[in-house]
């Protein structure tokens, strides 16, 4: 038999894992708090929010797909739950709920773009202001403050030194991974995004996959919003603005190409850490914030332009 | 005879790391002469050409033209020379005019803007000067019919005045009066002493427009002879290095009672097909492309939004929804678009042969797929088919049309299925290949298997089945069973579509 076992990481998501202990290796020089126990964690809860977010994207980029409403999807969330604690409503009952406000919203992107043919950029582009404006109607515009402590545990608790809000994203991003990689599901979501018609008469219901990772997205939002929120103890209607961008460019740094079919969770965590030690490190430096926006851009460009320069030469 | 020699190439060798595709191969060409070139895939066809054309440089050999050496270093160079290439994918850009496409980067301009009437009137004549006159230089591209479009790319390629023009597989989507059409461009070209390589898989076209042929195999010359002293036979044995006698295969063997049965098969484009298919039965569907044939598998296969007045398999009536509802029952369909619609290029080979067995549930527990058992049967229908690749991880994208097309044939038959619809399954495929795929076909039948196989080349609709249904315009005009399968009677048939049809076109 040849050589069944492979390393975990693909060559791709080796070289950004190289990038990323690079860009750590840097900090660690010129902070010297960066290289701490407490500053690793600090990124890694950081990072929890983003990363499960991110993991719901991937599900939707490797079907060849884009959720541009993830941020949106989140603030609504947080709203809501808001809304429901203060009518003393249960906790588990608020999350339940919330979580079938995230099926719904990913039900209906999916639905408008297996059904009605939409492209799944507008259609998100749409649920992105819906969802957004929604936030803002029902807490007209201003912060939610004060929950009960059992909600906030999720985001502020702590087991040991490690915060819950980090289990949770670990314990998802295991889940995610399994499932795309040992699953007969997961394999249909790949088969998905690299062709979908032959993925269609390979018996695979294709109509069925699209609903899915977009549900799937969904309710990755409303975790990550109930951990926001617990996290702050207050909703706020501006909040996660901008996320879908920093969860898309984690899961390209990770390997996964646009057009569908390729792509891991290993890669969109290290895409996602990447951009947490970034954001953490030039804390650290006191880079003015401006300035900050650009460099992540750079580091951004930098990442897929590597990618995709080792593409072509393969292809030419 | 010697200076009518145009372009000459001597002990051309050309090595690529790990592969020598060319092996000190001598090729001449004469002034308006068309040249046949044929070989299986991988002989080198291909680097020839591109070697001809500028886009490899040989890594021995030389290349006279006119008598004079020259040295390609670009398609620049080869093109300014006078020699043209049209590949075998057409390159047009599709929502231009025909001038446009014609003289794409070199539109007639003054003071900055495009001169549009010398363009027309220039395009107008280079196509009324190469039998081409009635297409229109105002035409969008998209527009035109598949034959027209191929005539344009050649159309472009002399516009570079040319002398010399490849040909790579230019029939590949033509239709039989399209080729017609394109033959009679071919030999006013010729009178005018343009001298042409014709690249083809179909020896029936090398003998119809060749004035010789170059016979290639694994990287060397293998004969070079007058079209008069070759017959498909010597052609196809030389291309293969072993004897063919008869590259279809049939074997006697008893079929059985109607295992399916499909009446009224109705949509935009079938216009109420009726099907039967017998156990142990290879039943051949001849029609060109646009008859209604993929529809009408894909519709029987549940993967077309047709409507079927009944659908009767193993005597029972049975409703198929969906390809999965299909694949349960046991009925498999093969695409003949490889690419497009049946394997997934960026994927190793085991995975796509592996595809439809875990929709049913092979090698699956609880949703999880066991990959070890799923190696073991992937590796098993890799053999059994006989995928020429150095391993089962290797991207399907990588492998040529033959082992793609066997690729798809295991992914289809690991589930055992009873009845397997295949869609020109021979399409662009080398003569080995195919001569295994018909092998297996009869082996299938013989199994107890039943087959509906699709194609648009009648010998080998002839050649491999026990019963035919010819169908044009979403209808199945004839059925032909026993002595009445042959050449002349199918094509007696379908004659009277294709004339109207050519006349559509002139």
């Amino acid at each position: 038999m040849k050589k069944m076992k492979k390393s975990i990481f693909s060559n791709s998501e080796f070289v950004v894992f190289l990038g990323l202990l690079g860009i750590g290796v840097f900090f660690s020089v010129t902070s010297p708090v960066f290289l701490t126990s407490f500053n690793l964690l600090n990124i890694l809860l950081q990072s929890s929010i983003q990363g499960i977010i991110a993991i719901g994207m991937t599900f939707v980029i490797l079907t060849g797909g884009i959720d541009l409403s993830v941020g949106s999807v989140v603030a609504l969330s947080g709203v809501l739950m808001a809304l429901m604690l203060h009518a003393h409503i249960p906790v588990f009952l608020v999350i339940i709920i919330t979580l079938l406000y995230g099926l719904a919203v990913g039900l209906f992107s999916g639905f408008s773009i297996t059904k009605i043919k939409m492209a799944p950029f507008i259609v998100t582009l749409a649920v992105m202001a819906m969802a957004r404006g929604l936030t803002m109607v029902l807490s007209d515009g201003k912060t939610i403050f004060s929950f009960p402590a059992s909600f906030d545990y999720f985001g502020s608790g702590k087991i040991g030194p490690v915060s819950v809000a980090v289990i949770i994203f670990l314990l998802y991003a295991v889940i995610a991974d399994i499932l795309l990689r040992h699953t007969v599901l997961g394999r249909n979501i790949y088969a998905v995004g690299s062709n979908i018609k032959a993925a269609a008469l390979s018996g695979i219901k294709t109509d069925w996959i699209l609903n899915f990772v977009y549900i799937v997205s969904g309710i990755s939002c409303v975790i990550a919003g109930i951990i926001l929120t617990g996290r702050l103890d207050a909703a706020m209607p501006t909040a996660a603005t901008g996320y879908e961008l920093d969860a898309i460019a984690a899961v390209i740094i990770g390997g996964a190409s646009l057009s569908g079919g390729k792509g891991t969770i290993i890669g969109t965590i290290i895409g996602v850490l990447m951009i947490g030690v970034i954001n953490n490190g030039m804390n650290l430096l006191n880079v003015p914030p401006f300035w900050q926006s650009f460099i992540k851009g750079a580091v951004i460009f930098i990442a897929v332009m590597i990618d995709s320069l080792k593409n072509t030469k393969k292809e030419g | 005879m010697e200076n009518n020699v145009i372009l000459e190439l001597k002990g051309i060798t050309k090595e690529f790391p790990g592969v020598r595709a060319l092996n000190s191969v001598s090729l001449t060409l004469h002034r308006g002469e068309v040249l046949g070139l044929v070989g299986e895939n991988g002989a080198g066809k291909s680097t020839l050409m591109k070697i001809i054309g500028g886009v490899y440089r040989p890594t021995e050999g030389e290349i006279y033209l006119d008598g004079k050496r020259v040295d390609f270093r670009s398609p620049e160079d080869s093109l300014s020379a006078g020699i043209s290439i049209v590949y075998q994918e057409l390159n047009l850009i599709p929502h231009l005019t025909v001038a446009e496409n014609v003289y794409v980067n070199r539109l007639p301009r003054k003071k900055g803007f495009v001169e549009w009437n010398k363009l027309f009137r220039d395009t107008e004549m280079l196509l009324r000067e190469n039998g081409m006159g009635e297409i229109n230089p105002k035409d969008i591209v998209s527009e035109l019919p598949i034959g027209y479009k191929q005539s344009v790319e050649i159309a472009k390629a002399l516009s570079y005045n040319s002398r010399i023009l490849l040909l790579d597989e230019p029939t590949s989507s033509l239709t039989g009066p399209e080729i017609e059409n394109l033959f009679s461009i071919i030999r006013k070209l010729k009178a005018k002493g343009i001298s042409i390589i014709y690249i083809s898989h179909h020896l029936d076209e090398i003998f119809k427009i060749c004035d010789r042929v170059h016979i290639l195999r694994d990287g060397n010359t293998v004969d070079i002879m007058p079209i008069q002293e070759a017959t498909e036979e010597i052609l196809v044995s030389k291309m293969v290095g072993r004897d063919i006698k008869n590259i279809y295969f049939k074997e006697e063997h008893p079929i059985g009672e109607v295992v399916l049965e499909a009446k009224g098969v109705q949509d935009d484009l079938l216009k109420g097909v009726d099907l039967k298919l017998k156990k142990s039965e290879v039943l051949g569907i001849y029609g060109l492309l646009g008859s209604g044939r993929t529809e009408l598998l894909k519709a029987i296969f549940g993967a077309r939004a047709s409507h079927i007045e009944e659908l009767r398999y193993k005597g029972k009536s049975i409703k198929i929804k969906r390809p999965i509802d299909a694949i349960k029952l046991g009925i498999i369909y093969s695409s003949e678009d490889r690419k497009g619609e049946n394997l997934f290029f960026g994927n190793p080979i085991w995975k796509n042969i592996t595809y439809i067995a875990i929709q049913i549930g092979q090698f699956v527990k609880s949703g999880f797929v066991k990959h070890k058992e799923e190696l073991n049967k992937a590796q098993l229908y890799f053999e059994k088919l006989n995928v020429r690749a150095p391993s089962m991880d290797m991207d399907v994208y990588n492998l040529s049309g033959g082992n793609q097309q066997k690729v798809c044939l295991a992914k289809a038959l690991i589930n055992d299925p009873e009845i397997i619809l295949m869609d020109e399954p021979t399409r662009g495929i080398d003569v080995g290949a195919k001569s295994e795929i018909y092998r297996l076909i009869s082996e299938l039948a013989k199994s107890g298997k039943s087959i509906v196989f699709v194609s648009s080349e009648l010998p080998e609709v002839i050649g491999c089945s026990d019963r035919v249904y010819s169908m044009s315009e979403g209808r199945i005009t004839h059925e032909f069973i026993g002595n009445d399968i042959n050449e002349e009677n199918i094509l007696k048939y379908c004659l009277q579509k294709e004339m109207t049809e050519e006349v559509k076109i002139s």
